[in-house]
């Protein structure tokens, strides 16, 4: 490992040195801001299995993220920070500091060594899954099982090359899922290949093996989204995952199908099917989940209205009816209002 | 009462030189920015030499030559546009669309037209990058909810389109061999 970081960090320094200078750009400053409300039909919070939109009857926070990003000649970076629940406790199962202290979404600095090839080291959105922490990001406001069960964030170095418009490739190292700092060492190995077949089709194939939730393990994600018409648009993912140590729980598959028809020019309804699974450990049994959400994206300006509504099953009954009974069905409706600028 | 005429004045004029720039329509009712430029001492091939040059060495990043004759070039290129929040910003989407220039001795002209608007959006890295690859025509009225928007996209556009018309008057109007083969001034200290 030690003589791949060093074999990548010489090959930086030397194109770096190779390198010219070209423009700046202005200091660019964007983010967003969230809040929402939530109803759970039979009046439990705890109905509620993926991250984010946890609270039930309250108008609730989201978070405020604030991103930015300067790009001198061929450097760049870009800092994102946010506050509130969806930024910091929401977003990391061990968070220190009382769940409150994690709130870097990005960090990292950049370079262009070419037009075709550039390296990227720090902290980042993670490149597997469809869905991001970001309400900006997502179409829909609550969150996918293969969201909430698969990395966040990972800090490492990449490298991508870009061998044209329609293909590319990243590999890098990394530490362990949704860490500032490896509590394993540099100890995952990571790539992707984007693919654009036709206009408007843009696939990621992922990989991500080495340290992670649960221990080793590897994770296989498809992401992939195709605008086929001016007004529809079909995004999928699917993704494997699975921990080294086969008795310790956490590994998953599944898939979700996301269909999006642009009703009106302000208006685009959309719907997320899921399909989830946790693969048996040990003496716990597989159990999986099915889900659907009806959402609506109502724009006006900077601020989208995300009303929506979504039905969640399993038949081992994981879920509460209003008295607190076991029940194999939840259901929720929320409104969430998100502001980007 | 003279005084209150005079502000009055200057507030109309005011007003009139805050008007905002808007795009033509050509005879099929798209948007078009055009120019026609009296250039007396440049003859039809140094023009279009230039203009080649323009297309494929100055702006090679963001424009693809389509067609050339002895007379004219066509191509197709994107501009992107920014959303400013007083001295910083961000990009707010790009503008695609076909570039004609024709030549004639001592005088050209030049139009950019099908201009249509793809958004960005920002990505998991914090990066703004295009959400589709389908365009939305600029001509397009839109509806009351993105009215507003739409009008800054609408100026933001017009603004960098003549923007890139005064460069490209501006790099026609140059001669480049000469100006590279010109040494740069040095200023000497020891005679004054």
């Amino acid at each position: 490992m030690k003589k791949l970081l060093t074999a990548i960090f010489a090959m930086a320094s030397t194109t770096c040195a190779l390198a010219q200078e070209t423009t700046t750009s202005p200091l660019e400053i964007s983010g967003s801001v969230d809040t929402y409300f939530k109803y759970d039909f039979a009046k439990n919070p705890l109905n509620g299995k993926t991250s984010f939109v946890t609270d039930h009857n309250s108008v609730s926070l989201g978070m405020i993220d604030i991103a930015l990003k300067k790009k001198t000649g061929k450097a760049s970076f870009v800092g994102e920070l946010s506050f509130g629940p969806r930024g910091q406790s929401q977003s990391i199962p061990d968070a220190a500091a009382g769940g409150s202290s994690f709130n870097i979404q990005n960090l990292y600095v950049n370079y262009d060594f070419t037009d075709e090839f550039s390296m990227t080291a720090g902290y980042m959105g993670t490149f597997i899954g469809y869905e991001v922490i970001s309400p900006v990001g997502n179409f829909n406001y609550s969150t996918s099982y293969l969201f909430t069960n698969g990395p966040f964030q990972n800090a490492g170095i990449k490298a991508t090359y870009k061998f044209s418009d329609k293909v590319s490739l990243m590999a890098g190292l990394f530490n362990d899922w949704n860490v500032y700092s490896a509590s394993r060492g540099v100890s995952a190995v990571g790539g992707q290949l984007m693919v654009a077949p036709v206009e408007g089709w843009t696939a990621y194939i992922n990989a991500l093996s080495g340290a992670g939730f649960g221990g080793y393990g590897t994770i296989i994600d498809l992401t992939t989204s195709y605008q086929i018409t001016e007004k529809f648009k079909l995004g999928l993912n699917a993704a494997n995952y699975d921990i080294k140590d086969s008795a310790v729980p956490g590994s998953y598959a599944g898939a979700a199908l996301y269909p999006q028809y642009a009703v009106l020019d302000a208006v685009t309804l959309g719907l997320r099917g899921e399909y989830f699974k946790y693969k048996a450990a040990g003496a716990v049994p597989a159990t999986a989940f099915t889900a659907v959400t009806l959402t609506a994206n109502i724009k006006a300006g900077g601020l989208t209205f995300i009303p929506e509504v979504r039905l969640d099953h399993n038949s081992d009954k994981p879920f509460f009816k209003e008295g607190g009974a076991a029940a194999p069905n939840g259901g929720q409706f929320s409104l969430a209002a998100v502001y980007a600028f | 009462m003279k005084y209150l005429f005079l502000i009055l004045l200057a507030f109309f004029s005011i007003g009139l030189s805050a008007q905002q720039k808007q795009f033509s329509k050509d005879d099929n009712g798209k948007f078009i920015y055009y120019k026609v430029v009296d250039s007396q001492s440049l003859n039809k091939d140094t023009l279009l030499q230039r203009a080649k040059a323009f297309v494929n060495i100055a702006y090679k990043k963001s424009m693809v030559q389509e067609s050339i004759t002895d007379s004219s070039v066509m191509a197709k290129g994107t501009m992107v546009i920014d959303k400013t929040i007083l001295v910083a910003g961000h990009p707010s989407g790009e503008v695609s669309y076909n570039f004609v220039f024709e030549a004639r001795n001592g005088k050209y002209r030049f139009w950019l037209t099908d201009l249509l608007f793809i958004p960005y959006q920002r990505d998991r890295y914090g990066n703004f990058v295009a959400t589709t690859k389908i365009g939305v025509p600029l001509e397009k009225t839109p509806g009351k909810l993105g009215a507003g928007t739409w009008k800054d996209i609408l100026n933001s556009a017009y603004n960098k389109i003549e923007k890139f018309g005064d460069e490209f008057k501006k790099y026609l109007a140059t001669n480049r061999l000469e100006k590279a083969n010109k040494k740069a001034e040095t200023i000497s200290t020891k005679k004054w």
